[in-house]
């Protein structure tokens, strides 16, 4: 039994080394085959990741506002930034607003946070800097054009209002207080002194405000209050967007999440088309390596029908011939797995780096169904010749039929 | 006698010239295939991205600016445009890239005691005219330019079935508010008088839209007693990624020197549709809505990336599978062609003779192929985009190259083999 194993194995080994050049034309056939699968389906399942965090470009898409009258409080806002995994929240900017003028003209001031304003709202165009500490600004351009503010001018948003007993003086420089002359009444300016670091292009409505930090804005409105809006940038689907929007509207009662539907909704009609666009690339090639594969496999076997008829004159039955030639196709089928699916791997982290700058998430369930499918397949396309190759009379074949 | 014995082989060995001419067709196909896909996907794609609504507005040229520096009367209104404006817009050089278009005004209205925004807008509107001779015309509206609206109750308002033009759409969040539903009538008091709007539809938008009603243009210039003159005009075209030119051009157009200017105004890149419609609507301004012309760009770069690597990596494939079927189907004939060695045919005769009949059978599947691929690009076309693909007349061209560069690459190590035969040898058998 030992020695009919062993012989089996020498049979099998000795038929790939003599037959090289053939036996690497058929490799290369399954391997390329392998390659394919395992890469594509990698990027297949990578795709929508990646193509997700591109589609952050378009900014926010959730938003959360203060469900009532009043603002969105540091804690709830945190709770409701816990709802969301971290790995998938790009990034967040609360909004602050406040009533001011400037130049004797009303504006709006937004008090944003400029380290995650990028992350939230990466279209913004800046001509200039993005400001980077209190006291810098950065102006909307109709804001701009309206009271032609330039990049590096110093301008000053003045809170103006009535001083009475119970307002809090501690927090007013003195000489922003002044005694009308003939009410009686005491009035403040409080100012906020601003220096222009760039101007804001967008092309929409954002660029109607002037933009400061947060703590300018508590400077400027002497109150420490919450946020009026926050702006969410999460790279999830929407179905998995609207899931955390549920859980923080039904925990988080003080605040109301909403999706951006706009954003979203075309996010992932997108994102589905592309998807399904690398799914029938993919089965379009496979299957066309799959024949490629069978018909090499085809002719790597008819070729060898003398063979088969030397092995059936010597008193080989049917049986251990398929037995033979099917080892040596899943043996072929098995190295060129392996190899197609490294080779495809490396082949999806070079399209990875390339066209999303970042590497490839590794789908080790794509290495077994790899292997196992060229196995299969190059099984398969051996079966067919085979079969009709042993039904070969040994003595026509011999005699050079 | 040369073409003779290529015929003899057709007819003799037609199983195993069939199977080349298979698998040439088969990676003709993949190649046709997927190089028309690559070639189309950008367009492709960019149609889908126009579902995020429109990437350029159109307002009236900087009216504070002109208003404050030169101090006019007031009844001059420096803050519309001219409705007709809008017929503008189709006859511009990228108008056929002008996928959806809407004029906007608005204004604020009474509503149960609670001031509301009012915006007047097309929904599905027909644009017909005629000028210079030719006739124009475009079915266009936020049908098109808000898909994502969600529509809770009733339905879009359809401006072709409904008659006259008091009609409305509530946002989802004033609808609940007021306890509005479709079917219902409100009553508006504008500036300029009051007005009945029956609802047709109760929509959810995600945004501040939610809070507003949508009616249409006549609607709003009646009660703002601003007839024929609108606010802004929202526009959705098919762009090209934004290149350094394009940034060039965005600064200001006249630095370009004369090929760059003639380049940059012959591609769809937004500045330069912005600037074609400033050259139609002189009173205008217009200018790309970053958020939505800079992401498209972005992504449509990256799509065409993808696709153009999984092409070539589809091609490599293809290349391989062909000329390894072609080494061996070479290989298997070395008998054959010992014995044409044996009764004297010099190297030469026989590379020509394999060449010219593996050329001829690649060039029946590389036809074959073209064909068959121009299907695959079909199928995936109807599947993904709902719409053919167009076939580029290049992709015949490259196929064709390609074919016949592999196919003569893949006889190589065949020939070579054929040249190092020994006639006794194999014909006694051994190998």
């Amino acid at each position: 039994m030992n020695k009919k194993k062993r012989m089996f194995i020498r049979m099998i080994t000795a038929s790939l080394v003599r037959r090289r050049s053939r036996m690497i034309v058929a490799l290369l056939a399954i391997m390329v085959g392998a390659t394919i699968l395992s890469g594509l389906g990698m990027i297949y399942y990578d795709v929508p990741r990646q193509m997700s965090s591109q589609f952050r470009s378009y900014g926010a898409n959730v938003i959360i506002m203060p469900s009532g009258d009043g603002f969105i409080q540091e804690q709830a806002l945190q709770t409701a930034l816990g709802k969301f995994p971290d790995a998938e929240l790009e990034g967040y900017t609360p909004y602050r607003y406040e009533n001011t003028s400037i130049h004797n003209m009303p504006v709006t001031l937004a008090g944003i946070n400029f380290d995650s304003i990028m992350k939230t709202s990466p279209y913004w165009h800046i001509s200039g800097e993005l400001p980077e500490q209190d006291g810098q600004t950065l102006v909307g351009a109709k804001v701009a054009d309206k009271l032609s503010i330039k990049t590096g001018d110093s301008i000053s948003a003045v809170n103006s209002f009535e001083v009475t007993d119970s307002t809090d003086t501690s927090r007013i420089p003195d000489y922003e207080i002044y005694t009308d002359p003939k009410t009686g009444e005491k009035h403040c300016d409080h100012a906020l002194d601003l220096k222009v670091t760039g101007i804001l292009d967008t092309g929409g409505s954002e660029e109607e405000y002037v933009y400061v930090s947060l703590g300018d804005t508590a400077y400027l409105s002497l109150a420490d209050r919450g946020y009026d809006i926050v702006e969410i940038s999460a790279a999830a689907t929407q179905d998995k967007l609207s899931e955390y929007i549920d859980n923080i509207n039904s925990s988080v009662r003080s605040v109301s999440a909403k999706l951006v539907k706009r954003v979203t909704a075309s996010e992932s009609s997108v994102l589905t088309k592309l998807q399904s666009l690398v799914f029938i690339v993919t089965a379009v090639v496979l299957i066309l390596t799959m024949i490629c594969v069978a018909t090499t496999m085809t002719a790597v076997i008819a070729e060898r029908r003398r063979e088969i008829g030397l092995r059936k004159a010597l008193g080989a039955n049917n049986g251990s011939i398929v037995g033979q030639f099917l080892s040596e196709g899943l043996v072929l089928g098995g190295i060129g797995g392996i190899l197609g699916a490294l080779l495809g791997y490396a082949f999806a982290e070079i399209v990875s780096v390339n066209v999303f700058s970042s590497s490839i998430m590794f789908q080790p369930l794509l290495i077994p169904v790899t292997i196992a499918s060229s196995v299969i397949v190059t099984g398969a396309a051996c079966l067919i010749p085979i079969r009709s190759a042993v039904e070969v009379d040994p003595a026509l074949v011999l005699k050079g039929e | 006698m040369f073409l003779r014995m290529v015929c003899g082989t057709f007819y003799r060995q037609w199983k195993k010239m069939l199977m080349i001419a298979l698998t040439v067709a088969l990676g003709a196909s993949i190649a046709t295939a997927m190089l028309n896909v690559m070639l189309g996907v950008g367009d492709k794609i960019n149609e889908e991205l126009k579902t995020y609504g429109s990437n350029i507005t159109v307002v009236p040229q900087s009216e504070s600016v002109i208003s404050k520096l030169y101090e006019l009367d007031e009844d001059v209104r420096y803050d519309y445009l001219k409705e007709e404006s809008v017929n503008e817009l189709l006859t511009i050089f990228w108008a056929n890239n002008i996928v959806d278009f809407a004029p906007e005004t608005d204004t604020t209205v009474t509503l149960d005691g609670n001031e509301v925004r009012l915006i007047g807008s097309w929904f599905n509107h027909h644009l017909e005219f005629i000028k210079k001779g030719t006739t124009y015309q475009r079915d266009t509206g936020l049908v098109n330019l808000r898909s994502w609206w969600d529509i809770k109750s009733g339905k879009w308002l359809d401006e072709q079935e409904l008659n006259g033009t008091d009609y409305c759409m509530v946002g989802e969040t004033l609808a609940n508010e007021k306890k509005l539903s479709a079917g219902d009538t409100i009553r508006v008091k504008g500036e300029h008088g009051t007005k009945e709007l029956e609802i047709v539809g109760i929509f959810e938008s995600g945004d501040d839209e939610d809070k507003c009603i949508f009616t249409t243009v006549t609607a709003v210039q009646e009660l703002t007693d601003t007839s024929g003159l609108i606010k802004k005009i929202e526009v959705s075209a098919i762009t090209s990624p934004d290149d350094e030119l394009a940034v060039k051009a965005a600064k200001n157009p006249s630095l370009l020197t004369g090929d760059e200017y003639d380049l940059w105004y012959c591609t769809a890149y937004v500045s330069s549709i912005c600037f074609q419609i400033q050259e139609a609507v002189p009173e205008a301004a217009a200018s790309a809505v970053r958020q939505i012309a800079d992401s498209e760009g972005k992504i449509l770069e990256k799509t065409e990336l993808l696709m153009s690597l999984i092409t070539l990596m589809s091609l490599i494939g293809a290349t391989l599978g062909i000329s390894n079927l072609v080494t061996s189907g070479v290989m298997e004939r070395s008998q054959e062609l010992a014995l044409l060695k044996a009764v004297g045919a010099k190297n030469g005769q026989i590379t020509r003779l394999v060449l010219t009949e593996t050329i001829l059978t690649a060039v029946v599947g590389a036809v074959a192929g073209y064909f068959m691929g121009y299907a695959f690009a079909q199928i995936i076309g109807q599947t993904v985009f709902n719409s053919s693909i167009e076939m580029n007349g290049m992709v015949a061209f490259i196929v064709a190259v390609l074919i016949v560069l592999v196919t003569l690459v893949g006889s190589i190590p065949a020939i070579r083999l054929v040249l190092r035969l020994r006639p006794s040898e194999v014909l006694h058998g051994g190998h």
